[in-house]
């Protein structure tokens, strides 16, 4: 592991070793490193294959910018080896061969390159159709990337809020002035950078032939930051998009940050774009900003001997680092025909680099085997996209590159900004964006050192401005002239090879042929070609498809047009966006005893209610016996669940009797009453039973899940009735339990010596207040179950005690609890039916046999108009209880359907085996000549066949409530 | 021996999980209160300051709303801002909330008093409502506190509000979501710590519970009983 000595390698730290593994071999780097940096020390130059050809790849960014350095992590694919840490003990392997990565199988499909054009699996798998999801097979093993392990375990993810007055995204040059500027005005700045350190270009590359500027103007800044208190820098953070209101995403480790940013300075910077030649994916070929990286982050030499390719200043600057760093460079070649004469250049002629001008790369010449380049052959050109047939050659075994840039705008143009390309040149300009939000440096198209901090100063100070922090005028600094800069050409070769989407092995030729196919909007060329539709999302694709589209077309780069930029930026895990799972359960007072009786317990709503007692193998045997519990001594059921409803005020009885069908101004103290609510289109909402406990108050229950549904209702209702009437929703709390059963009143009676639980006294459906065991208690003599019951409501916090009580007092009446499942039996022993269960989004009514619970004395309720029509109209459809008189037929299932000549006439809603009949019994709808008592009607169970069952008048049980009324 | 929760009829929906985290236990207004998760009181104040959970369940507090709430209030000797969302000290040491022109919550203090609690409980019938009624605020919602100079980024991580100090004032209220929970958050601290008032869901105590120390592990959040809160004020 040979290393460059310091200054190089400032991101490293020499003194700890890390040791992981790559394609099972032993790598140390060090502390520092990344995955790709650590490799690069060590000789490793090939990372992974190529999507399609299968091609050897190596560092082309080295910032994590473009898919080359895709590796698997374990069970994590796709990581980006030029930005993960090394960590001991890391697993790493290339992606995307078959048999091993120096000697993929699959290399030779470059042989077949010319019978694998843009989109030849559209045309040539389309049929037999039965085929494709053979090739599909097919073409996902050869073209695949990582490899996903299904059984990976869930990782900690969650997510957190942040705000701030003005937050800078990119600390480069432009981003660190303009967070000082922000904040020296007051504001509280968050600078957000997606590398580990803040510095940006400043931290490797190259503003001045001596090369002294950077470092000097990145410490001044960097010192500055770390002195100013309203300066809150996260590194390792990727802003992955922006949204309305300046509200930002970013991502750091396994968080998701959700930010309100105040005002907003987007300094992304750009992205350096490789140059278009014959084998310009080599390993050893990169940009030149990569090259600087490896030398300045990581103290790593990327070759031994380079050429330099370059359409501008900063390849002199690469030059001049290759040097420092004591590789020898060949040559630099200049696309531009007059490079201007500056300190770069004349710093490279001091030391004695030839330049040579008006020229470009045609072909790297691969060593043996193809996992690096040994030459490159250099043309002059003839004009601006056209070179000479003759060429010089030079040998080397790495490759800089140095082409125009493209504007790391995908910000921007997600807040409706639009970047305008130079024509003529690499120059560009953003325009068009939204208010408190500024773009600073060389992501607007300023290059020059003195003018990107001076943009970033602006952008501050209007930030701060636009936060709310008063700012004194102050002269901006001069600018210089920016330095030239020259669309670099872009040639196609005859032997291809000329990759233009790194990502999808896309040639010159692939985007030419798509465009002569037709394909001359850019938005439909990508989609054609996938160009930039890889991980690296169009980074270096897309600025040469707009100008290979331009070209074929005649049209102005601006023309053309771009393509949209979507969050999220960069990648994104399913587990940040999942985050960490908040599902908010509710527990009775009384759950933990459930639990600790042996409930089984089931999902209603947001709360969890027991569903039955006792062994899961034993379900049916155990819902049967805690019903016949019921039927024949004493049980308990935990109601707290129920929805409650304080109604109170001066017109409470007016606006129960618009809200519910029957009728409330009459109903006495100390009585409760049906209630069942229709909507505006007369269609059962929810039902329940209000209880009047004063003139002005009453207490009205509703279904645990529909009971919010009917709270907002009552409160838009009277919001426009403007009633004098309050409602309160206080379904949590009340604790509730019912205690059911012939002998129930005694159990009660144990407990309670202020309310006279007789019959006389305390009549069905009676309301009365007082205590059970000490707690004070609303007493309901309610009857769902259909036996002598109370259900007892008492504030929530002493909802466990009045169930430890009850239990207690009943122990030696053999009182037992039952569940939800029990209950739903008995209610269809009584033929009670359950709202939403045995009604549906559009069920009146007089098709649920509910008339009866419809006042026709009072002017209006909700939905009256509506049952009234519908009414008149008759009916389509009944619900009725059924029986199945044959006990060998198979048991029908919950909507499964009721058929008639071939035609569904309704379906079943409830069923169940009664223990106390003995016979299996239901609720159905069916249509109105099948509602008659004794009539027959056939029901089509699981896999076809039909089961007769018989139209039966509702109860099934104690039809006369003689045992709820005892 | 310490008090069990279950020797008193008034539980706290979360003495389950005070219990397994080690609280003491003392009587406060008739039930259970968690003082104390062990004998080192100062480790525990400083826990406090830092990060700590203290559940108020056992702290006296209710609720008035109707359109002639304030009038009744201030009849009872109340005095309430005439905003929403702000909470005005009373001279007894019960806190009021205004949550609407026609919501209000009443608050004792850390001490478990609330003078004007019990008066206007005891005031209020059905009979002398007049266009103000009780809300069952001592059974609707569970009450915890958050006290320590974490409680701003942990409140980040479950809370969509901006509640950083320089935002949030003292006696700020926030009726927000909190962990997809509907909750009501007050700025409670008048010194150096900070600290918050949490109200939500009784039925929902033990998940809201959970979920709170587990955002608080990764800066060292403990549970605190309510010693250590009564410590800071």
């Amino acid at each position: 592991m040979e290393r460059l000595g310091a200054p190089f390698g400032s991101d490293i730290d020499r003194s700890e070793s890390v040791s992981f593994r790559f394609e099972g071999a032993q790598v140390s780097g060090y502390r520092g490193d990344t995955i790709a940096s650590a490799l690069l020390a060590n000789g490793v130059t090939t990372l992974s294959r190529s999507f399609k050809y299968h091609r050897p790849r190596g560092v082309l960014s080295m910032c994590g910018q473009d898919s080359n350095t895709l590796v698997q992590i374990g069970q994590q694919p796709n990581r980006l080896a030029d930005r993960v840490a090394i960590e001991a003990g890391l697993d790493v392997t290339a992606q995307n061969y078959w048999g091993s990565l120096e000697n993929d199988r699959l290399a030779h499909l470059r042989h077949f390159s010319r019978f694998m054009p843009v989109g030849f699996y559209y045309k040539a798998f389309y049929k037999p159709r039965w085929a494709w999801p053979l090739w599909a097979k097919l073409i996902r093993r050869i073209a695949g990337l990582g490899t996903v392990d299904l059984n990976t375990p869930h990782g900690y993810y969650d997510k957190q809020y942040l705000f701030s007055d003005v937050t800078v995204i990119g600390a480069g040059p432009a981003g660190m002035a303009a967070a000082l500027r922000a904040a020296q005005a007051g504001a509280k700045v968050l600078l957000v950078d997606e590398n580990a350190e803040i510095g940006g270009a400043l931290a490797y590359a190259r503003f001045d032939g001596a090369g002294e500027l950077a470092e000097a103007t990145h410490a001044e800044l960097a010192a500055k930051i770390a002195a100013e208190d309203r300066i809150r820098v996260m590194t390792d953070t990727m802003c992955t998009g922006w949204y309305a209101d300046n509200w930002l995403s970013l991502v750091k480790g396994n968080r998701l940050y959700k930010l309100r940013a105040g005002a907003l300075v987007v300094a992304t910077g750009c992205y350096e774009q490789p140059l278009i030649f014959h084998n310009n994916d080599l390993p050893g070929i990169m940009l030149g900003s990569a090259a600087q990286r490896l030398i300045r982050l990581y103290g790593v030499k990327p070759g031994n001997r380079a050429v330099v390719a370059t359409a501008n200043r900063d390849g002199y600057g690469a030059a001049l680092d290759l040097l420092d760093a004591g590789i020898e460079v060949a040559c630099v070649v200049d696309v531009r025909a007059d490079p201007p004469e500056d300190d770069m250049s004349a710093a490279l002629m001091r030391r004695h680099v030839p330049i040579v001008a008006g020229a470009t790369l045609r072909e790297a010449v691969p060593t043996s085997g193809g996992g690096g380049v040994r030459a490159v052959k250099i043309a002059r050109l003839e004009g601006a996209e056209k070179a000479a047939r003759r060429y010089d050659s030079f040998a080397c075994d790495m490759i800089a590159m140095a082409g125009c840039y493209a504007p790391a705008a995908a910000l921007l143009h997600q807040a409706g900004g639009r970047v305008s390309l130079a024509d003529d040149s690499g120059a560009f300009s953003v325009h068009d964006l939204p208010a408190q939000l500024a773009a600073a440096g060389s992501v607007a198209g300023t290059n020059m050192l003195e003018n990107v901090l001076g943009d970033g100063v602006a952008a501050g100070r209007r930030a701060a401005d636009e936060a709310g922090f008063s700012v004194a005028a102050t002269s901006e600094p001069p600018r210089v002239a920016e330095a030239d800069a020259s669309a670099w050409p872009i040639i196609g070769h005859s032997r291809g090879k000329d990759f233009v989407d790194f990502d999808e092995d896309l040639q010159v030729h692939d985007i030419e042929n798509a465009l002569a196919e037709g394909y001359r909007h850019i938005q439909l060329l990508k989609r054609f070609t996938t160009n930039g539709m890889g991980p690296s999302q169009g980074r270096h694709a897309t600025l040469p498809a707009i100008r290979l589209a331009a070209r074929r077309t005649g049209a102005r780069l601006d023309e053309t047009g771009s393509t949209t930029s979507r969050p999220p930026i960069g990648p994104l895990t399913m587990g940040h966006l999942a985050g960490r799972s908040f599902e908010p359960v509710r527990y009775t007072a009384m759950h933990f005893r459930h639990l600790e009786r042996g409930a089984r317990m089931m999902p209603a709503g947001a709360w969890m209610r027991p569903e039955y007692y006792g062994e899961a193998r034993a379900r049916e045997e155990n819902i049967a016996a805690e019903a016949m519990n019921v039927r024949d001594n004493v049980g308990i059921i935990d109601v707290s669940t129920l929805g409650g409803l304080e109604v109170r005020g001066p017109d409470a009885g007016e606006f129960l009797n618009r809200m519910y069908t029957f009728a409330y101004l009459k109903q006495p103290v100390g009585r409760a009453r049906y209630v069942l609510m229709t909507d505006a289109a007369g269609v059962i909402v929810d039902d329940g039973v209000a209880c009047r406990l004063h003139d002005d108050h009453f207490y009205v229950t509703a279904t645990t899940s529909g009971v919010d549904g009917v709270y907002r209702t009552m409160l838009w209702y009277n919001a426009q009735w403007r009633l004098k009437v309050d409602v309160t929703h206080v379904s949590a709390s009340y604790a509730g339990a019912n205690i059911a059963g012939p002998n129930c009143r005694e159990v009660v009676q144990k407990l309670c010596d202020d309310v006279d639980l007789s019959p006389e006294a305390f009549p069905y459906m009676g309301v009365r207040r007082g205590h059970v065991a000490g707690i004070p208690a609303l007493f309901l003599r309610v009857g769902f179950v259909g036996e002598l019951g109370y259900e007892l409501h008492v504030p929530a916090s002493q909802g466990e005690a009045l169930w430890d009580a009850l239990m207690e007092a009943g122990a030696d009446a053999g009182i037992r609890p039952f569940g939800v499942e029990a209950q739903r039996l008995l209610r269809l022993e009584k033929g009670h039916i359950i709202i939403s269960q045995d009604t549906d989004g559009l069920t009146t009514p007089h098709e649920a046999d509910m008339a009866w619970a419809i006042s026709r004395k009072k002017p209006y309720y909700v939905g009256m108009r509506s049952v009234s029509i519908q009414e008149a109209g008759g009916l389509t459809r009944k619900l009725v209880g059924f029986e199945i008189s044959d006990s060998d037929a198979p048991r029908p299932k919950e909507c499964h359907l009721v058929i008639r000549g071939g035609a569904i006439t309704g379906r079943v809603t409830s069923i169940t085996r009664s223990p106390t009949l003995g016979k299996v019994i239901g609720l159905a709808y069916v249509a109105p000549d099948q509602a008659e008592p004794g009539t027959e009607f056939e029901i089509k169970i699981d896999g076809g066949a039909m089961v007769r069952a018989k139209t039966v008048k509702l109860p099934f049980y104690d039809a006369d409530g003689a045992r709820q009324e005892m | 021996m310490t008090l069990a929760p279950k020797d008193r009829t008034r539980r706290s929906f979360l003495y389950r999980e005070l219990e397994s985290a080690g609280a003491v236990f003392d009587e406060l207004n008739g039930a259970a209160a968690a003082m104390s998760y062990g004998a080192d009181a100062e480790a525990e104040a400083a826990q406090a300051r830092s990060l700590g959970l203290c559940d108020l369940s056992a702290l006296p507090r209710t609720g008035f709303k109707g359109w002639n709430m304030s009038a009744w209030l201030k009849a009872q000797g109340a005095e309430m801002s005439e905003a929403s969302n702000i909470v005005t000290p009373q001279a007894d040491g019960t806190r009021i909330a205004r949550l609407a022109p026609g919501e209000a919550l009443l608050l004792g203090n850390y001490r478990g008093h609330g003078p004007l609690i019990e008066k206007a409980d005891s005031a209020w019938s059905m009979q002398e409502a007049d266009g103000c009624f009780q809300v069952p605020r001592a059974e609707t919602n569970f009450w915890l506190a958050l006290s320590g100079s974490h409680v701003p980024a942990l409140f980040a991580k479950i809370c969509a509000v901006d509640l950083r100090p320089e935002s949030f004032a003292t006696h700020s209220v926030a009726q927000t979501n909190v962990a997809r929970l509907n909750a009501i958050i007050i700025r409670a601290d008048t010194g150096e710590v900070p600290q918050f008032d949490l109200l939500s869901d009784i039925a929902s105590a033990v998940y809201l519970w959970r979920a709170l120390l587990d955002a608080m592990a990764e800066f060292g959040g403990k549970p605190v009983g309510l010693a250590a809160l009564q410590e800071l004020n």
